[in-house]
């Protein structure tokens, strides 16, 4: 009975953090899909919104779920801006490193993690909300129940939520004209501009969407995490990571992909050993890529083929 | 042309007849401290604590006559910053002594370029054991190790709790895995058996999965070492989770700043930490410091505070005894310290396979009504301890 109520609490931890990190995946995901690069600031743009969250709870106390509303749009902006002025021209640049674009999104984390560092100093933060350790009990519902699970009030909250962006993500790429363009783009460009789809506009759109999935990430986190200005990385690797298992730039993949390394994760924790987790994400990643270097969008394609 | 090397000369001597006339009145210490980064909390605090010190000192005439200057260099906690640091106050800045930085990693790559270069150097807050068990003759220890950390909580577990089981949760850093060694060390040596003792990386955003591990394990007490956040989040989980354990504690750092309090909320209710020192502490002068940082920052100092504020009179004790400030004049007049500080008293032995280390009593903080009070060992006790600990369903 230990064993199960162990496992089953573990799933329950795991399919929660894996709902998030599909969040922080999509993002990464939509962008290399469209721009066919993989943007490793975006684990910095996180840390940008959970600070706006972190300003907003401390000087205004605007709950952090609340605060999505405003970081989501402030940083569709900011994208749309750092794509036009930035991406943009250095996409028309002919060079002879074919991933300068690679190398741009590096030095943008670097300014930004350094510049939170200057403004905010290194102090770690969090917005201690005041049902931050409520949770719900299996026994409070079904008291002879043999086994105890708790789920963690916030927790619960911030996946709902993860739930619904990626629901209401899925509806604007294949219900609207804008989705499908972005679609179109994704897989394959110059069939896209023969047929009028105007790439730049999609692509600008793009990464502000990118943006908005990072930035309601970074809104979901800080309630349950805290904030410091070199988390950035972190979450690259996690998006990363979930990227390639997801097949470079498959969003229904980056979900899947998201799932399995959440639950890989906490099952590491659990039968390993917590020290082990960081380990366990880089076997999967050499394993994604080794044994299958299409991702899970290679496996939905073929199931698709067969049928 | 004659004219033209004569003004030189003349600017020459004037500004070396200033240089050293400056030299004369100010004495520039340079100490290393995390100011970014993550351990940027600590370093402020200390630096703070530094401060009122040198005002202090300076009020009173200084080292010799001579006002202390203090410059802080930002490590950003990262030993290779502090290295680089230390060489530069020593080789270029030639400063007699070397003293300062927080994390364990960072004191001791200071220590093996001290040593080297023979220049006393004062750690002041880096607890792991193996920094002076090296034999080092230039290096000196303010803070008890790691290993005596937990003297203050054992015996308060040897003589009220009596457990038989522990669990122990630590960070995979050099202070959270030396931590959880001398854990296991002093649980074995009280006869208690030790169920789980995992690692974890720092930055994890879910314990779930281990501390689910723990409560199947059924441990009578959780000890945990910690940075701050972690720390919060591992006590939040716990109530979430509903483990009870007859006893939660923290091997000091992260458990025994306020700022511990303010994030995990009432799930640090009746934690209980090791500490080194605490604001009601009867030591002379330990109060008037708390008070003074109190009102100067909002907000008490940790122990933290305390070994840096002690630290630069510690220093100012050694120079002002030393027969000159050759390197082993000072190092003579540091072996020599027998004083009494706000941290408590301070003498540096050799003795258990260590030199130079100062050995003292440590304490056990509890939170009570989401304040810091100390209740080990009884005659510094500044409120009665609680105990047993209430489950956590039955809390409200």
């Amino acid at each position: 009975m230990e064993q199960l109520e162990l496992f089953l609490q573990t799933l329950i931890a795991g399919f929660m953090l894996g709902g998030l990190y599909a969040l922080i995946g999509l993002g990464m995901a939509l962008v290399m899909g469209v721009m066919r690069v993989i943007n490793l600031a975006h684990g910095d743009f996180m840390m940008i919104a959970m600070y706006i969250a972190y300003w907003l709870f401390t000087l205004f106390d605007i709950d952090p779920y609340l605060s999505v509303f405003i970081a989501a749009p402030a940083l569709f902006l900011f994208g749309l801006a750092i794509q036009k002025y930035l991406l943009t021209p250095v996409m028309k640049v002919e060079s002879i490193l074919p991933h300068n674009l690679v190398i741009l999104t590096v030095g943008l984390a670097m300014v930004f993690s350094n510049l939170a560092t200057v403004f905010f100093t290194g102090d770690y933060r969090s917005t201690p909300v005041s049902y931050a350790s409520n949770a719900w009990y299996l026994t409070d519902f079904w008291s002879e129940s043999p086994i105890e699970l708790s789920l963690s009030m916030p927790w619960t909250l911030s996946f709902v939520l993860a739930v619904v962006i990626t629901i209401g993500l899925w509806i604007f790429l294949t219900k609207t004209d804008m989705g499908k363009s972005i679609r179109a783009t994704s897989q394959d460009v110059d069939a896209a501009l023969l047929m009028g789809v105007n790439v730049n506009r999609v692509r600008m759109m793009t990464f502000g969407i990118g943006m908005i999935l990072v930035a309601a990430a970074g809104c979901l986190f800080i309630p349950i995490y805290y904030l410091y200005p070199a988390l950035g990385r972190q979450f690259t690797n996690v998006g990363f990571v979930i990227t390639v298992i997801g097949g470079m730039g498959s969003t229904n993949g980056a979900v899947i992909g998201g799932l399995i390394l959440g639950i890989f994760e906490s099952m590491t924790a659990t039968y390993i050993g917590m020290g082990w987790a960081p380990a366990g994400r880089f076997a999967i990643f050499v394993a994604a890529l080794v044994f299958l270097p299409g991702g899970i969008a290679s496996l939905i394609r073929k199931g698709r083929l067969g049928k | 042309m004659k004219r033209l090397s004569f003004f030189v000369t003349i600017i020459f001597v004037v500004s070396l007849f200033s240089v050293t006339a400056y030299a004369q009145e100010v004495l520039k210490l340079g100490i290393p401290l995390p100011l970014t980064g993550t351990n940027a909390k600590f370093g402020e605090i200390e630096k703070k604590s530094y401060e009122i010190a040198m005002q202090e000192i300076n009020a009173k005439g200084g080292v010799k006559g001579k006002k202390i200057v203090l410059e802080f260099e930002d490590s950003q906690g990262k030993p290779e910053v502090a290295r680089s640091i230390v060489e530069r106050l020593i080789d270029v800045k030639k400063q007699p002594i070397v003293f300062g930085e927080y994390s364990s990693s960072c004191s001791k790559a200071i220590s093996a370029v001290a040593e080297e270069r023979k220049v006393s150097y004062l750690v002041v807050t880096g607890a792991t054991d193996d920094i002076t068990q090296q034999k080092y003759k230039y290096v000196f220890r303010l803070n008890p190790t790691n290993a005596y950390y937990a003297t203050g909580l054992m015996s308060f577990l040897n003589t009220v709790v009596k457990p038989k089981t522990i669990a122990i949760l630590y960070e995979s850093s050099d202070f959270g895995t030396s931590g959880a060694e001398d854990m296991v060390h002093q649980a074995k040596k009280a006869g208690i058996k030790v169920l789980v003792k995992e690692q974890y990386e720092k930055g994890a955003v879910d314990f779930r999965p281990i501390l689910s591990k723990v409560k199947a394990a059924k441990p009578d007490v959780i000890y945990m070492v910690s940075y701050v956040m972690d720390a919060a989040l591992l006590m939040r989980q716990i109530k979430e989770l509903r483990i009870d354990s007859k006893l939660y504690a923290g091997g000091a750092a992260g458990f025994a700043i306020p700022e511990f309090i303010q994030n995990a909320k009432e799930a640090s209710e009746l934690v209980m930490t090791a500490t080194l020192w605490s604001p009601q502490i009867a030591y002379p002068g330990a109060r008037e410091f708390a008070e003074k940082y109190k009102k100067l920052y909002k907000d008490y100092p940790s122990y933290h505070g305390a070994e840096a504020y002690s630290a630069l009179y510690v220093v100012k004790d050694a120079l002002t005894r030393a027969k000159s400030w050759k390197p082993d004049d000072i190092r003579a007049a540091m072996k020599s310290t027998n004083m009494m500080t706000a941290f408590g008293p301070v003498k540096f032995q050799d003795k258990e396979g260590y030199t130079n280390q100062n050995f003292m009593d440590t304490l056990v903080m509890q939170v009570i009504k989401g304040k810091h009070e100390t209740i080990w060992p009884q005659k510094y006790a500044s409120a009665q301890y609680v105990y047993p600990i209430p489950k956590w369903r039955e809390r409200k």
